[in-house]
């Protein structure tokens, strides 16, 4: 095999070539240390890049109720009704009904703005969750919300206020995202999400979980396989979420780990200030470094210990669920490679 | 589906818009608008309204003239750490920058990589080969790198 391209490289680190080219891959960076070498400097930037993306997120806020249409600014109002309001003055000139210019337009808008309309219209909105609008709101929310322990249906029939109540069985679905340390933890802090580090991509086979963690992905024995997902967490190679359903309310998140081989420190002392240190006062140089070391890659091993862990070489494995701690540890303690 | 496709959403729409209520609400409208239209492959389809919607929005406040102020938003809101909240929104700005130095098609490609799209996705909302992915997030990624480091040293801020 030739030598292998910056494009395949990025590729392979990514988890994303198949798995016979990731093998042709691997063989010849077997014998060749000059693309060994590369692939060591591709790892590194693109830990880089992450890093400088994530420098650039968007604050972390809670994810809001989902709303079908949720109430606009009037700002917004004006400019997505405009281009319809163009069409309907178009075909309205050209019909030619000038003096019925007013109700022909009203007419016309109807029917052309009915797919955009709902949206648009905060009198629709604020209006109760009818059955019907219920109904198309499970559709789209209940298929794909295999986060959610089926017990807390989102399209609950609609009650004095349904958005509210909405609301609220989403904070009780929240405890399938709860850290293991705070099994029952005030609902209302609870974040929607659970790891707001990790970020959660696609579900992929168990097979690409194997290909992407270098070994077999660790999972509850005896409990079923709901999905396994993709993730990126700064500081690991590669992350890979089993999630478990234990009983019709409890679902098991293991999230395992692929520590990067980039060392940890070569991180934080590549992005501490240090041109910049004549100038601070040491309280100031204490915060920063604080503050370095804590968004840098030091944060997953700190808070990785409150949390139910295991470590197998350079493969870190959590678990976390609605369960109390210890019933964690035990799972954890249980927790076994799922064999091809 | 909503609350993991949701944040992969603000995430995305926020390196566009740079205002993070404003991508909150383009996200929202994007998931009301899917609710319309309900299309096969949501999640790809909601990047897709999304990308418009970005677009469209930056048009439009170009040509109001309406500049979306950067980041006060969230200054208030964060804590009052002012210094640091300073600190970290000059190295937003300077990341926001080294982004705008990326071509067009790089930019979507890493930003799409980034929010969590895998590269068949990234493939099927771009019309790029999935063979063409891993060689133009290369070349964004090391864009990226060196016009933030460049950015970097060129206005070398003293603190204090």
């Amino acid at each position: 095999m030739s030598h292998v391209d910056d494009g395949m490289l990025h590729a392979y680190l990514d988890g994303e070539l198949a798995p016979a080219e990731a093998q042709g891959v691997d063989a010849h960076l077997a014998q060749c240390p000059g693309c060994r070498e590369r692939l060591e400097e591709e790892r590194a930037l693109i830990a880089r890049a992450g890093e400088l993306l994530a420098l650039a997120a968007p604050p972390d806020r809670e994810v809001p109720p989902f709303r079908a249409g949720d109430v606009k600014p009037p700002a917004r109002l004006w400019w997505q009704v405009r281009q319809p309001l163009a069409w309907a003055a178009t075909i309205v000139l050209a019909l030619g009904i000038g003096t019925y210019l007013g109700r022909g337009f009203e007419a016309l808008r109807e029917p052309e703005t009915a797919a955009d309309a709902e949206p648009a219209r905060p009198q629709a909105l604020e209006t109760p969750l009818t059955p019907e609008r219920a109904r198309r709101e499970s559709r789209v929310t209940v298929p794909g919300a295999t986060r959610k322990p089926p017990a807390a249906p989102a399209s609950v029939p609609a009650p004095a206020t349904p958005e509210r109540a909405e609301y609220i069985a989403r904070q009780r679905a929240a405890p399938v995202a709860a850290r293991a340390e705070a099994p029952s933890a005030q609902a209302d802090s609870v974040s929607l999400d659970g790891e707001h580090d990790v970020l959660r991509g696609p579900p992929i086979s168990v097979d690409s979980a194997r290909l992407l963690l270098g070994r077999d992905p660790l999972a509850v024995p005896g409990a079923p396989i709901r999905a396994v997902y993709r993730a990126r967490q700064l500081g690991y190679s590669a992350v890979v979420i089993v999630e478990q359903p234990l009983d019709s309310s409890t679902v098991i998140e293991v999230v395992n780990k692929r520590a990067s081989p980039l060392a940890l420190n070569a991180v934080v002392v590549a992005a501490a200030p240090a041109a910049q240190a004549d100038s601070m006062s040491v309280a100031e140089r204490r915060r920063d470094r604080g503050r370095v070391a804590d968004s840098l890659a030091a944060a997953p091993v700190a808070k990785a210990a409150a949390r139910p862990l295991r470590r197998l070489d350079d493969l870190e494995v959590q678990i976390s669920g609605p369960l109390p701690a210890d019933s964690l540890q035990k799972l954890r303690r249980l927790l076994q490679p799922v064999k091809p | 589906m909503y609350r993991t496709t949701y944040r992969a959403l603000v995430r995305f729409l926020y390196r566009k818009v740079w205002d993070a209520e404003r991508a909150e609400d383009l996200a929202q409208e994007a998931f009301a608008r899917a609710l319309v239209h309900k299309p096969d492959n949501a999640r790809g389809w909601l990047f897709i309204v999304a990308a418009n919607m970005a677009r469209d929005d930056a048009r439009r406040a170009a040509r109001e003239r309406r500049h979306l102020t950067l980041l006060t938003a969230e200054a208030q809101e964060s804590n009052s750490a002012t210094d640091e909240a300073l600190e970290v929104e000059s190295d937003r700005a300077r990341v926001r920058a080294a982004l705008e130095d990326l071509s067009p098609r790089d930019r979507e490609v890493l930003l799409l990589w980034d929010s969590g799209l895998s590269y068949d996705e990234i493939a099927t909302q771009t019309g790029l080969a999935r063979g063409a992915i891993g060689t133009t997030l290369s070349r964004a990624r090391r864009r990226l790198v060196q016009a933030y480091e460049a950015g970097k040293s060129g206005k070398h801020v003293a603190r204090g």
